[in-house]
């Protein structure tokens, strides 16, 4: 009774937001993947991880999330992730992943991070 | 005036046994329960968050290793409402032992093993035994006042 994901890429100001709606589970990795070949597809440096529509991230899906930020830093990536509960934050602190990625608090603060900085 | 004779224990009384198939996907209707009586306890929001983690991670591990994802087997999760705890006993029929090793936080070449990380972390007590006929148990409690 898998509640499957779905995610869907967009492009904005130079940050390729791959957004996940469902549950991020074991059966999310093969959507994850294609999304994240999608996204990276034109070479783009920046990519963004929108979890806003997802309520269940369960062990084997930070497994998943492992994986695409694993393979995008390999290819000198960065990776921001935005739209998670406090809780689960929490967990991706806690699980080591925040060092790897990029924690925003909304789709807006990852762009700005991208922007290059003014003098 | 005849003494009523109780039929089940005091401990039986202020369980809730929840049975779920050995399927992923499953472990959310125990997470569901749990989060239902931990808000009828008066559990913050965060704390019960806490306990849908950790319920569906021992379910998981139950479904996946404990019973090795056979149909024709059970997971048997039981919670226990006590005044200041919530004690949530997850069993299976023991098929394979749990993994107890966890991974290591940092490591991003760690892909699997995060369940029994967050079990441990996010619960007050973490217990695991083996019960004599074979199956695997995992007890966990959360405290009201932590």
């Amino acid at each position: 009774m898998p509640d499957e994901l779905s995610a869907s890429v967009r492009q904005r100001d130079g940050l390729a937001i791959i957004q996940f709606s469902g549950d991020v589970t074991t059966f999310a990795e093969d959507a994850a993947r294609d999304a994240y070949r999608e996204a990276v597809c034109d070479g783009g440096r920046n990519v963004a991880l929108d979890f806003s529509t997802c309520e269940y991230i369960n062990s084997a899906g930070i497994a998943v999330v492992i994986g695409l930020v694993t393979e995008a830093r390999r290819q000198d990536r960065r990776v921001f992730a935005f739209g998670l509960s406090s809780h689960y934050q929490k967990i991706f602190r806690m699980v080591g992943l925040a060092d790897y990625m990029e924690l925003c608090a909304s789709e807006e603060e990852a762009v700005q991070r991208i922007k290059p900085r003014v003098a | 005036m005849k003494e009523r004779i109780p039929v089940v224990t005091e401990e039986q009384a202020r369980s809730v046994a929840v049975h779920i198939p050995s399927e992923l996907g499953y472990e959310k209707v125990a997470m569901e329960a749990a989060a239902a009586a931990a808000k009828r306890m008066g559990f913050s929001p965060d704390r019960i968050q806490d306990l849908k983690t950790a319920v569906s991670e021992a379910c998981m591990n139950a479904i996946e290793h404990g019973n090795q994802a056979d149909a024709g087997t059970q997971v048997v999760v039981v919670l226990t409402l006590e005044p200041e705890r919530l004690e949530v006993n997850v069993a299976d029929e023991g098929r394979q032992p749990l993994p107890l090793k966890v991974p290591e936080p940092g490591r991003p070449e760690d892909h699997r093993g995060w369940g029994m990380f967050l079990i441990r972390h996010l619960m007050d007590e973490v217990e695991f035994s083996t019960e004599p006929h074979g199956g695997n148990q995992v007890k966990m409690v959360i405290y009201l006042d932590k």
